[in-house]
């Protein structure tokens, strides 16, 4: 609000709602209201009385202190400090195993790799299938050039 | 700590600092104390709104916006937790009245209870709910208007129009006391 919507009544519903004390009122009606407040000072002398004796009787309020425990209590739900460093394993742990690592399954994941890799280079290359075939004839004694049912 | 902006410490509070954290509870808990016992008039219960009002908002802290000062924030969840406590306290209406009982005071007693009700405490109390948040959070606490009708959630003239009220009811009560 700018000083020119400050008025004689405005300046009266300061004093009803904030009280006497200028220091209480808005600050950006607050020089306003004390230019029309010192322009005529008996006509606001009623009101600033009545507000200033509640102002004075508000200030004797007497509250009494919270407990010393209190605040530690408040202090021990407070979210704590998160370790500062990681390794580099760490962080990769942490993405691989977000829920931490679990040692079985974390095995178990890696078989599954490691059979995917191999099924994968054999199917696509075709090598190792006669280099298995081979070392199978050569520890059973089989003949490499003939099939292992005796057909020729 | 006291040079950091208040959106420093409250960055700090939530990674887990604690002398940001002990900052905070340092400057905002009387306020919140203060505001919950005006409202509830009893201490360990507005212990309790302090003590959750700051779990509340230690939650809060990782993803705070700097829309508000952090005192208006949590005076608006103190007095929301203050506002379903006496709901819940205010006595229900009953079909049948129950059977009365002998409630006349001892001498000493009502002297006492006199005595409390002149105290300001009493008067406070005795003002509706909004009007004593009004006048706690303004004229108690010194929040600036704005601030107090954004923790009451309610426009600068609502507010204003609270106060003026509140501060009506008062003075007539102070009136009848002189009389």
């Amino acid at each position: 609000m700018t000083k020119d919507l400050v008025t004689i009544d405005r300046v009266l519903e300061l004093i009803a709602a904030y009280g006497a004390l200028p220091a209480a009122w808005p600050e950006d009606e607050r020089a306003a209201a004390i230019e029309i407040l010192k322009a005529d000072p008996d006509r606001f002398a009623a009101a600033l009385d009545e507000a200033y004796a509640l102002d004075t009787f508000l200030e004797t309020e007497d509250i009494p202190e919270p407990s010393l425990a209190l605040s530690d209590a408040i202090l021990a739900h407070a979210p704590k400090a998160q370790a500062k460093q990681q390794s580099l394993l760490g962080v990769l742990g942490k993405l691989i195993f977000p829920q931490g690592a679990r040692w079985p399954a974390g095995a178990a994941l890696a078989s599954l790799m490691m059979g995917l890799v191999s099924g994968y280079a054999y199917a696509s290359t075709g090598v190792g299938y006669d280099q298995a075939d081979a070392v199978y004839y050569a520890a059973f004694g089989g003949d490499f050039e003939t099939d292992w049912l005796g057909s020729e | 700590m006291s040079g950091l902006s208040e959106l420093d410490q409250i960055t700090r509070a939530a990674s887990g600092d604690r002398a940001a954290q002990a900052a905070l509870v340092n400057r905002n808990m009387p306020i919140i104390f203060r505001v919950a016992y005006r409202m509830l008039q009893d201490r360990a219960e507005a212990e309790d709104v302090t003590q959750e009002t700051f779990l509340r908002a230690w939650k809060a802290l990782p993803d705070w916006q700097p829309k508000a000062k952090f005192s208006t924030w949590a005076c608006t969840v103190a007095l929301t937790l203050c506002r379903d406590r006496l709901r819940n306290k205010r006595p229900v209406l009953m079909d049948e009245l129950p059977d009365r009982v002998d409630t006349a005071l001892r001498p000493e007693e009502a002297l006492a209870s006199q005595q409390a009700l002149e105290s300001i405490d009493a008067k406070l109390a005795a003002l509706p709910d909004r009007q004593r948040e009004a006048l706690s959070l303004c004229a108690l606490e010194g929040m600036t208007n704005i601030e107090a009708a954004a923790a009451m959630d309610v426009s600068v003239r609502a507010l204003e129009s609270l106060l003026a009220r509140a501060r009506r009811a008062l003075r007539a009560e102070l009136a009848g006391e002189r009389e």
